[in-house]
């Protein structure tokens, strides 16, 4: 079978490779096709390659480059030395010291060689060298970024799966050079790899000339070899250079791809990569890995910095580059695979992996995957079955159908407002305005980002956070407790009685946005609370900042969290604090960044400790008189209160899994949780305060020591007879509370004081006529008093009113105002910078009569909405506020650095450290260092 | 403790004993119900008041602050170019102006301007406003309501004045007996400020014999008044303000004398209503036979006669109508030569109420009419002399349900009342009527009792960001 036309030799170049080069030598030397020639270079190895060398080939066919040496240059070394062959046509077969060549592999290059003339490199299939069924390559591509593809999913083994395409002859654009077969007369023709490219990415620009020039490049998938990938993967010091494997190969791939491109194409290229090597750079960066975040943008400056080099060598290139570049392209990645490429990437986040597929060259070594779920683990069947099987994805449709019934007759048009919640009116900027201007509540700034997720609109964030608060704590419930409870039936119950707690119902009709974040935060912090007590090292520190960074959000909205934390975490650091290395820091951390975050703010409670009980919105008290059954049934009173038997279910069905002796610990903890919850409820509703947060806390304590025992139904089930219908009944008397719930919040509605029908207090017309925050000056008769309030130009944000003072001047010239009694009232106020009174709607009578008699007042309208009146003296134009002092400037970057600090640190991570690694140093221990 | 918690019943039964001690906490702190506390408005002294007294031509304008607590302040009568001081609270400042003059304006600041009251009156013996006419100098408003005759059985003017310091756009809403009239020229009057215009009113409206008659302004204020002439041999007079549309009226103030009373009506809303007429007479209130509901459509005036039924006997009338009304009653004195004196609906008197002029002489009367609709009622009546010592002051206890009729004797040159209701007394309402004897036939004025502008009920305020929510 063998045709004698063809004459080759074998070059093998090695480089402080002798663990490999003893099987490599053999498995040339045991080849079915017997060469004409072997030659051996040892770029100046520190250990036994070259004696490995002379002993295999002979001294006389053994070549000694220096130690920096690259690839390319000493194989034209070798080439420069080689007389042609006397007869047939001459190859080239190139190997590296890390790859062993199959005994067929030449016979089977050397035979699809001879198929076609056009046929001038070719290379095998390459498969790992430890792993002897791992595919590696069947031939490269480069896609536009100078990311090198394979077209392999990671770890893919080898069962033929790609041999039968096209007869095991596969045309690409590029094959490595491990094991690459080179016509000499092409080699010539295009002089050969770049001795430029001393490593890396030297074999796609050869294989791009020749495609170029109009030769074919074939992967033969009947050849095969074993490659180490030894200097990629990091398992020898390369000498070639002092950089990392990783920059090198980045640096390379861009500068070939500049390179072999037409002008018009690597200009668009170079703007490209530009931009993309800045974003994975960022991405880098959050994700924790500077070194390659350094890599990346390094490789990109060197390369545009020697425009001289880049010239030279795309002038040696002139020739081919445009009319073989219709041949080239076609062989490119298509563009569709890096879109494929992100989707695995956001797949891979979501799974627990790391952020970035950090490998660019080589096949990732997809991380061990983490504990998951069942239901994630379940994947087969397309997406859409994949994601609507899921019991979580369902509840969280079920809860947003009950959501949507419940606010079907939610009257509509208008601002949404009422209760705690003041009209949302203006958008994004406008509230960083407002926190910018100092002495804000924190969480202005917290909407203000989320208003800016959400395309600037306050209201659709707000309305996401409330409106949407019962089906987002279903979710938060059901993915936080995935760890704790495994038993997906029991989650589901958990996450569908917590999202229909009546303090969740009442959180959404009082229009407590406060709480409601809180609500969908609590299970969150649950989570990471016991990732930070049971987890150790690294997870447990990232989860802490986490904590610590949520902690931050929820104390924002509703402080009174801080301190049931506080006191937990301290009650939880004193229990745990010696059991594990750690906890005791990573619980302080938790509990100090809220502190470190808002402190101005949180320094501003030392002066009023009573703000410690309000939340954010507008203050809305609560009756004192709760009754005691109802703070034992969870139920915080007030709007959108179920009545107290819908939660019956739940206490029943929680006081039954007491009697399971099953987590004994957690689910002492869990009530333990529970009634301290109720007590502070009890404390606070006393004071008048809306007792909801607490009653959260309990609520969760509770849920999670029934949902524990859950599985125990499943196992009754299982038992038959009198237990079968026992694990019915408990079901049946658990789900009714959620059921219950449900039901009753669709009937009765979800408004309340909440309503999507709020008028803007400020009409139109004072709006538009009043000029730099000239006042507008409400009225608005409430209870036999008269309340009042002065709004700038603008209607109220959310949040604007917390820091308010009350000026005891103005309260008197509006009570002076109202009652009609002339006098310098109004002047007063118009000294103070109000420039119109309105009252909405409807206006009382008596009250109209004063504003009308008031010689400083003209009435501009008065309307079924309200009427308008505006001073007809000359108003003094109201003082700007005081700018921003240096230390409150400085705190706000300060604030804002921190923030993204935390963030980061908070962050899941790069993967674990790849094994690699630590061979490499073990290899370095042993050999490599002189 | 652990093994407390491990076993099977422990934990359950140190569960149940917790939550037993948290409900009991709960519950021993529940605290007891508390009534919520209403704030009540204050009482507080009015600084500033503006009057206009219109037409003045002829008329006396009286003018004065009552007694009361001293601080600085300042009342000046703005007659022309020489504005007249008032000298002192509780003496009585009266001048007759010289014909065609202009409105008189009347300012008082501080403490002079507490209960400030002026008043025109006008007695004129022969020509078709033959009669004593008097009015209220009125405050600048942005709605006044009109009712009694129309255009066609009167000569209606309405003098608007605008003395504030912006402009004032007026339009006039007419509803005649057939309902609203739409026409052209009652809207779009601008008054610039400090400008005076007199409207008669048979020009810019059709000519209705009954009329309800609502001056509003848009923009800026205006003083409204109407003088009513309704010609030769039959009087003339200035139509009180009426108070703005209320399902309960009460029209105090009917005298005791004869004559003839008519009842008018405007119902502004668009709902048609059947009005409950009640009589508060001398000694009990009673709904008047076969006048006990008038009804009158949507929109319109109706008028009744109810001289059989209040005649000769002092009264107030109470109306109620499920939608809001405006009511206001014309009297007729008797003679060869009739005069006519018209009242309104007016509201009770909870904080006192002042009135400018009295006269009492040899033919001249002057008589207040109190009456106590809703319950006994207590009120103090002071003199205020145009010179020398106050009387000493007199209590009238008014038994629920009645009417009293109070002769005023007082200085001849002319006295100012200050009427003031005791603590704990039910609502008062009132008028003051005075009626001259003359050989041709009796003249009369009448005007109903008005709040007094001493003193403003101050809501307690609050600053409360919670205003921006209904």
């Amino acid at each position: 079978m063998q045709t004698p036309v063809h004459s080759v030799t074998a070059i093998v170049v090695a480089h402080d490779g002798a663990r490999w080069l003893g099987e490599t030598l053999s498995a040339v030397l045991g080849q079915t096709y017997r060469l004409d020639r072997v030659v051996g270079v040892d770029n100046g190895s520190r250990d036994d390659s070259a004696k490995l060398l002379t002993q295999a080939f002979g001294p006389a066919a053994v070549v000694s480059m220096p130690r920096s040496t690259g690839f390319a240059e000493a194989v034209h070394d070798v080439m420069r030395r080689l007389p042609p062959a006397p007869h047939g046509t001459e190859w080239i077969w190139l190997l590296h010291d890390d790859c062993a060549p199959d005994p067929r592999a030449l016979e089977a290059l050397l035979w699809a060689a001879g198929q076609d003339d056009k046929a001038v490199i070719l290379g095998p299939k390459l498969r790992d060298w430890l792993d002897r069924k791992l595919l590696l390559e069947i031939g490269v591509t480069v896609a536009r970024s100078g990311r090198r593809e394979t077209g392999l999913e990671p770890r893919e083994y080898d069962q033929g799966q790609h041999d039968h395409e096209t007869g095991g002859i596969r045309d690409v654009l590029s094959v490595s050079t491990a094991g690459m077969l080179i016509r000499r007369d092409v080699w010539d023709e295009l002089s050969g790899l770049d001795p430029k490219l001393p490593l890396f990415r030297d074999d796609l620009d050869f294989c791009w000339r020749a495609r170029a020039a109009g030769y074919r490049v074939l992967n033969v998938t009947e050849a095969m070899a074993y490659h180490a990938e030894a200097s990629s993967r990091r398992r020898r010091r390369i000498a070639a250079s002092d950089d990392h494997p990783r920059r090198l190969a980045r640096r390379y791939a861009l500068f070939v791809i500049m390179i072999n491109l037409p002008f018009p194409a690597m200009l668009w290229s170079m703007l490209r990569n530009t931009f993309g090597s800045m974003i994975r750079t960022f991405l880098f960066l959050v994700a924790k890995q500077p070194a390659h975040a350094l890599d990346e943008i390094v490789a990109l400056g060197s390369v545009l910095a020697h425009p001289g080099k880049l010239r030279r060598a795309r002038k040696a290139r002139r020739r081919n580059r445009k009319q073989g570049y219709q041949l080239v392209k076609p062989l490119f990645t298509p563009p569709i695979a890096a879109l494929r490429r992100i989707a695995d990437m956001v797949r891979g986040q979501l799974a627990g992996a790391g952020p970035m597929d950090s490998a660019g060259r080589h096949h990732a070594v997809a991380s061990s995957p983490e504990e998951e779920g069942d239901e994630l683990l379940n994947d087969d069947g397309s997406l859409l079955r994949r994601v609507f099987g899921n019991p979580g994805v369902l509840l969280v449709l079920l809860l947003t159908a009950v959501t949507v019934a419940a606010f079907w007759r939610l009257p509509t048009g208008g601002l949404l407002g009422g209760g705690a919640l003041v009209p949302v009116a203006g958008g994004a900027s406008d509230l960083w305005d407002l926190y910018l201007t100092g002495n804000q509540a924190p969480y202005v700034a917290v909407l203000a980002a989320l208003s800016t997720i959400f395309f600037g609109k306050i209201w659709l964030a707000v309305a996401v956070l409330l409106l949407g608060c019962v089906p987002l704590a279903g979710f938060s419930a059901y993915a936080a407790t995935r760890r704790l409870i495994p038993y997906a039936p029991g989650r589901v119950w958990l996450a569908a009685s917590y999202a229909l707690l009546p303090v969740a119902t009442g959180v959404v009709a009082a229009g407590r946005l406060g709480s409601a974040v809180v609500i969908v935060l609590l299970p969150v912090y649950a989570s990471l609370a016991t990732r930070v007590l049971a987890d150790g090292g690294r997870p447990a520190r990232r989860a802490a900042w986490g904590l610590g960074l949520l902690l931050t959000v929820g104390t924002a909205f509703v402080p009174l969290l801080y301190g049931f934390v506080f006191v937990l975490g301290a009650l939880a650091a004193l229990s745990f604090g010696g059991v594990r290395r750690g906890v005791g820091v990573s619980l302080a951390i938790s509990l100090a960044v809220p502190i470190l975050l808002l402190f101005p703010w949180l320094a501003g409670f030392a002066a009023d400790p009573a703000r410690v009980l309000r939340e954010a919105g507008l203050p809305l008290p609560a009756d004192p008189r709760l009754p005691a059954e109802a703070l034992l049934t969870l139920n915080p009173g007030g709007p959108g209160a179920p009545p107290l038997w819908t939660t019956a279910g739940l206490l029943a069905v929680a006081l039954g899994a007491l009697l399971l002796r099953r987590h004994q610990l957690i689910v002492a903890v869990g009530w333990g949780v529970a009634i301290s919850g109720v007590l502070v409820a009890t404390v606070v509703s006393r004071l008048s305060v809306w007792p909801g947060v607490p009653l959260a806390f309990a609520a969760t304590g509770l849920l999670v020591s029934t949902a524990l025992a859950a599985h125990r139904v499943a196992e009754f089930r299982a038992a038959g007879g009198w237990r079968r219908f026992a694990a019915l009944l408990v079901s049946v008397v658990a789900f009714a509370t959620p059921l219950a719930a449900a039901g009753l919040w669709i009937r009765t509605g979800a408004g309340g004081p909440l309503s999507w029908n709020v008028r803007d207090p400020l009409p139109a017309l004072a709006a538009a006529k009043s000029t730099a925050g000239e006042g507008t000056l409400v009225l608005r008769p409430s209870g036999g008093a008269l309340a009042y309030t002065v709004l700038h130009g603008r209607s109220p944000l959310v949040g604007e009113s917390d820091g308010a003072v009350t000026d005891p001047a103005v309260t008197a010239a509006v009570a002076g105002l109202a009652s009609g009694r002339g006098g310098k009232d109004a002047q007063e106020l118009a000294a103070r910078g109000v420039t119109f009174v309105t009252v909405p709607a409807p206006v009382d009578p008596a009250l109209q009569r004063s504003l009308d008699s008031e010689p400083a007042l003209t009435r501009l309208s008065l309307s079924k909405t309200a009427g308008l009146w505006r001073m007809v003296i000359p108003v003094a134009p109201p003082a700007p506020p005081p700018p921003l002092d240096a230390f409150e400037r400085g705190w706000l970057w300060a604030q804002g650095a921190l923030v993204v600090l935390v963030l980061i640190l908070a962050a899941p991570g790069a993967r674990q450290p790849e094994p690699e690694v630590q061979l490499e140093e073990q290899v370095a221990g042993e050999r490599v260092l002189v | 403790m652990r093994r407390l918690i491990e076993n099977r019943f422990g934990l359950l039964a140190l569960v149940l004993i917790a939550l037993g001690a948290v409900y009991g906490g709960a519950f021993v702190s529940r605290p007891a119900p508390v009534k919520p506390a209403t704030a009540q408005p204050v009482k507080a002294a009015i600084e500033s008041v503006s009057a206009v007294c219109p037409d003045p031509g002829g008329a006396t304008v009286s003018a004065v602050t009552p007694p009361g607590p001293r601080g600085s302040g300042q009342a000046q009568v703005l007659d022309g170019d020489k504005p007249a001081t008032l000298s002192e609270a509780g003496k009585l400042w009266q001048k007759t102006a010289g014909k065609d003059a202009d409105p008189i304006r009347v300012v008082a600041t501080g403490a002079m301007a507490a209960g400030l009251e002026a008043a025109r009156i006008s007695r004129t013996l022969d020509g078709d406003g033959r009669g004593l006419s008097g009015v209220r100098c009125v405050e600048p408003g942005a709605s006044a309501w009109f009712v009694g005759p129309g255009p066609a059985s009167a000569d209606l003017t309405l003098h608007l004045s605008n003395v504030e310091a912006a402009p004032a756009d007026v339009s006039f809403e007419v509803y005649a007996g057939e309902g609203l009239v739409v026409a052209e020229r009652s809207t779009g009057m601008v008054l610039k400020p400090g400008q005076h215009r007199t409207v008669k009113l048979r020009d810019v409206t059709t000519s209705p014999l009954v009329m309800g008659l609502h001056v509003i302004t848009s923009r800026g204020r205006v003083t409204a008044a109407v003088e009513a002439v309704l010609g030769r041999g039959k009087g003339a007079d200035w139509l009180p303000q009426a108070g703005e549309p209320a399902t309960t009226v009460v029209v105090p103030g009917v005298p005791g004398s004869a004559g003839q009373r008519r009842l008018y009506l405007t119902v502004p809303g668009e709902q048609d209503t059947v009005v409950q007429v009640k009589a508060v007479l001398k000694d009990g209130s009673y709904a008047l036979k076969n006048r006990e509901e008038i009804s009158v459509p949507a929109g319109s005036t109706t008028t009744m006669d109810l001289s059989t039924g209040i005649g000769g006997q002092p009264a107030a009338l109470v109306l109620t109508s499920p939608v809001p009304i405006v009511a206001g009653l014309e009297l007729t004195g008797t003679g060869t030569l009739q005069d006519v004196a018209f009242l309104a609906g007016a509201p009770s008197l909870d904080l006192g109420s002042v009135v400018a002029d009295g006269r009492a002489g040899k033919n001249q009367t002057s008589r207040l009419v109190l009456s106590a609709p809703f319950g006994a009622a207590a009120v103090q009546v002071q003199l205020l002399p145009k010179s020398g010592a106050l009387p000493a002051p007199s209590e009238v206890e008014i038994p629920a349900g009645r009417t009293r009729e109070i002769k005023l004797t007082g200085d001849p040159k002319g006295f100012s009342v200050v009427v003031t209701p005791r603590p704990g007394s039910g609502p008062v309402y009132g008028g003051r009527v005075i009626e001259e004897k003359t050989s041709s036939g009796q003249l009369v004025t009448a005007q109903p009792l008005q709040m007094a502008r001493t003193w403003a009920l101050v809501p307690p305020t609050v600053d409360s960001p919670r205003t921006v929510l209904p």
